[in-house]
């Protein structure tokens, strides 16, 4: 039963998660998470804080290992593979950084050259015209000489985006590329997420809140809760599949499934009163 | 790209720097400054004592650094010492009849040959010979008794044991060198105190090839240096039979307290105020010899 | 019984924490093949870590030679030796001061500086970033630093022992009056190359390099990513780095005289 549904995927899926147990200081993380990420897709990963969004991604690139389950990329399974095959496999994967991560000694142009140089002896011309190629995708060709210290933060993720992209991945995970964005650099951000996955044919995935960026941008959108999938569907119409969860998410609600009261013990005891004494 | 250049230029400046600085010191500041590469002639000399002259040290005419000693080692058979030095070509006008003396440089300085130029037309020639020496002056020996340590004899030909009996041996310790004429002959093998007559048994291990030390001789307990080791000294008697394997030594001096060497010397020698009543205050007599 | 019970609990975290130290001295020793390939990384590395130092070594070389000069001349003088002033600042400078100084100059200068940058790559997940581009950090950013400092610190120690040289020779010979050739020679008497300046100076200084700089980098690499966890970081390379320079001291002192 399973097998077929897996063999029905099998040439859509570019990432596979199949019974992902992840166990971190005591606390589940993820309980035998499913998941399907079709290629060439933008695919948003939504989910109340904490629920291990990020954890997630670094599952798919190798930076952290799940206690049990497969994580398959471009049928690689992620967790066996010896650390040069890793690292051969993340060439092709480019990774957005929340804060965008740019290496602080380098200038903007070095910083885009900076994967081209590690892993290439490309002459210094294509290295250029890469990179301001890149650059000019972003609309940052101008900044190339600034170091990242002079950079506003629309401009740093941009920037991160043209090194993410350098070497033309087949898969880009986005880590809340909005977060902090005024709304003329969201939508710059948002344009190029969808540019880059139209022109480039990448696979895109997202982490991220804000609930109207990802219906404008996303195909498909999964929520999870709880280690586990609870929703997955169109962007558009997720909200109204009438389960608790996605009422609570994306309705906004302040109580429901994820709880406003962080567990703790009897209140009344907390506070000295006899149980049934008030 | 031009950022990187100067990052190459201001490390390899800086890399430069430290090995011109290695350089400095190791030529500059250390012996080496003092082995002059150039050409040089030896001639020898005989001393009846050279203190703690080592090796490398500096020979002087005049204050002016000629050349260095070569060598130093003892006539086989005698308590001569043999000295190598080892001159400048530049300097190749040494009268034959000069006298070559030791000197000590400072109180804590070290030793040197100075060459005093006689009369004579000659001049000496390399692999000569310069007959008129000088041991160190009274001040210079007395010094020499406990200035420098110098190195323990290297006993490739094997040793033989020698017996002394001291009533105090202060801070000599096993592995301190034996001397002769202020060359290391051999090392202390071991000290004992004898449970009856209580006092310390000091086997001495000599060298093989000094074998024709008098059966008569004494020896005594030095001190090395203000602050220095101990050492044990074996003056020459005058017997025509040489010392064995297993023979005693009876004639004995003990350890002399180092307070009183300084303070015999600070009082003569000091211009310092507080030094000289801290050595007239121990001025107090020597520690008797132990005399067997 | 729970004084004895935290007692114990230190004395197993320091042990672990010197495994921890002694492990990620292993994966720096294996990534410097692969390291040799950011020779540029290397060399940029010793520009921040040694030139950068230069200004305050040199100062300090200069007063440390300059104060021993007045020190010895005066302690010398009572025993009517100051003509061995110049033989004993070099002596104590080339066995002692001069590496341990330098050593603990360059963990204040060089050390913090690299645990907070590392540090603070971590913190802004720019280590994370190397790893995802396929660029392992280890061979990027710890080995060039560890390996700037292990090439620095001789080359630094040399030139604080120059400086204090030429700061003893200042306060003796044109302060105090020793005479110049005097202050020479004695030097060049005593002062042995073998002994004093490969075994003293550049043996000592090589080893002191290797620890400043491999505390530094561990405190930065496993500092928790947060600008506290930086700050307590950096203190803990100072401390860290100036107690095992003394105590390497001492055992160096044991092996090499």
């Amino acid at each position: 039963m399973i097998d077929t549904v897996q063999a029905k995927l099998d040439d859509r899926a570019l990432v596979r998660i199949r019974g992902l147990t992840t166990v971190l200081n005591g606390k589940t993380v993820f309980d035998a998470l499913d998941m399907d990420i079709p290629r060439g897709k933008i695919t948003a990963i939504m989910g109340p804080s904490g629920t291990g969004k990020t954890t997630l991604l670094k599952h798919i690139t190798g930076q952290m290992r799940g206690n049990r389950g497969e994580v398959q990329v471009d049928g690689l399974n992620v967790p066996a593979l010896p650390r040069d095959q890793l690292f051969s496999l993340r060439e092709r994967i480019g990774y957005l950084f929340q804060n965008s991560a740019l290496l602080t000694d380098f200038d903007v142009f070095e910083n885009v050259a900076f994967p081209l140089r590690q892993h290439t002896r490309l002459p210094e011309v294509l290295i250029r015209n890469i990179v301001l190629t890149k650059l000019q995708a972003v609309g940052l060709r101008g900044a190339a000489s600034l170091m990242p210290s002079e950079l506003s933060g629309g401009m740093a993720r941009r920037v991160a985006l043209a090194r993410a992209i350098v070497f033309d991945p087949m898969l880009i995970l986005y880590d809340e590329p909005f977060v902090g964005l005024d709304p003329i650099a969201l939508t710059q951000v948002l344009k190029l997420i969808r540019t880059l996955n139209d022109t480039l044919g990448i696979t895109s995935v997202l982490v991220a809140h804000e609930l109207a960026a990802i219906k404008e941008v996303a195909d498909h959108v999964y929520l999870i809760a709880n280690g586990k999938v609870v929703a997955q569907g169109d962007p558009k119409t997720i909200a109204d599949d009438g389960s608790p969860w996605t009422r609570q998410f994306f309705g906004g609600e302040p109580d429901g499934p994820v709880p406003f009261q962080y567990p703790a013990g009897d209140y009344a005891q907390a506070l000295g009163f006899k149980q049934g004494a008030a | 790209m031009s950022q990187r250049k100067s990052y190459a230029v201001g490390t390899g400046l800086f890399i430069v720097l430290g090995f011109a600085a290695l350089a400095y010191l190791a030529t500059q500041t250390s012996s080496i400054a003092n082995s002059h590469q150039g050409a040089s002639y030896r001639f020898d000399a005989q001393f009846a004592n050279v203190g703690q002259l080592k090796e490398r040290a500096p020979v002087k005419v005049a204050g002016v650094r000629v050349g260095q000693v070569q060598s130093i080692t003892l006539e086989p058979g005698k308590d001569v010492a043999d000295v190598t030095l080892s001159i400048d070509n530049t300097y190749n006008q040494i009268p034959v009849d000069s006298v070559a003396t030791i000197y000590t440089s400072g109180l804590l300085g070290d030793q040197f040959v100075g060459l005093q130029f006689g009369k004579a037309k000659q001049y000496v020639a390399d692999g000569g010979h310069l007959g008129l020496t000088r041991p160190a002056a009274s001040l210079e020996d007395m010094l020499s008794k406990f200035v420098g340590a110098g190195g323990v004899a290297d006993a490739i030909g094997g040793t033989y044991a020698v017996r002394a009996d001291f009533t105090n041996v202060g801070a000599l310790s096993v592995g301190a060198p034996v001397k002769m004429a202020g060359v290391a002959i051999g090392s202390v093998a071991s000290i004992k105190a004898d449970p009856v007559k209580l006092d310390a048994v000091v086997t001495l291990a000599i060298d093989k090839q000094y074998n024709q030390i008098p059966d008569d001789s004494s020896v005594a307990v030095f001190t090395s240096g203000l602050i220095g080791s101990q050492y044990v000294a074996i003056q020459p008697g005058g017997s025509p039979n040489s010392l064995k394997d297993g023979d005693q030594l009876v004639l004995t001096q003990s350890a002399m307290q180092l307070e009183d060497l300084i303070g015999k010397f600070l009082v003569n020698g000091s211009s310092s105020g507080g030094s000289s009543n801290n050595a007239g205050g121990n001025g107090s007599p020597n520690t008797p010899a132990g005399k067997h | 019984m729970s004084a004895q019970t935290q007692y114990n609990n230190l004395v197993l975290q320091t042990l672990a924490q010197i495994g921890r130290c002694g492990l990620f001295l292993l994966q720096i020793l294996a990534a410097i093949p692969l390291s040799l390939r950011h020779v540029r990384e290397t060399l940029r590395q010793l520009w921040f870590v040694g030139a950068m130092s230069l200004t305050i070594i040199m100062t300090c070389g200069l007063f440390v030679g300059m104060v021993l000069g007045l020190q010895l001349y005066h302690v010398l003088a009572i025993f009517g030796g100051s003509s061995a002033t110049g033989s004993v600042v070099a002596l104590s400078i080339y066995r002692e001061l001069g590496p341990v100084v330098t050593a603990l100059l360059f963990a204040g200068r060089a050390g913090t500086s690299i645990t907070a940058e590392i540090g603070l790559m971590r913190a802004t997940d720019q280590i994370a970033a190397m790893e995802m581009m396929a660029v392992d950090p280890i061979a990027y950013v710890a080995a060039p630093r560890f390996l700037a400092g292990l090439i620095a610190m001789p080359l630094l120690c040399c030139v604080f022992c120059a400086m204090g040289i030429f700061g003893g020779h200042l306060v003796g010979v044109n302060w105090l009056g020793i005479d110049n050739g005097t202050f020479w020679s004695n030097m060049t008497a005593t002062v042995d190359v073998w002994q004093d300046i490969i075994n003293g100076v550049l043996w000592k200084s090589t080893a002191f390099g290797a620890v400043v700089a491999l505390i530094a980098v561990f405190q930065g690499y496993t500092t928790p990513p947060t600008s506290e966890g930086v700050a307590y970081a950096t203190t803990r390379t100072v401390v860290a780095s100036s107690i095992a320079i003394l105590a390497l001291d001492f055992v160096l002192t044991a092996f090499l005289m």
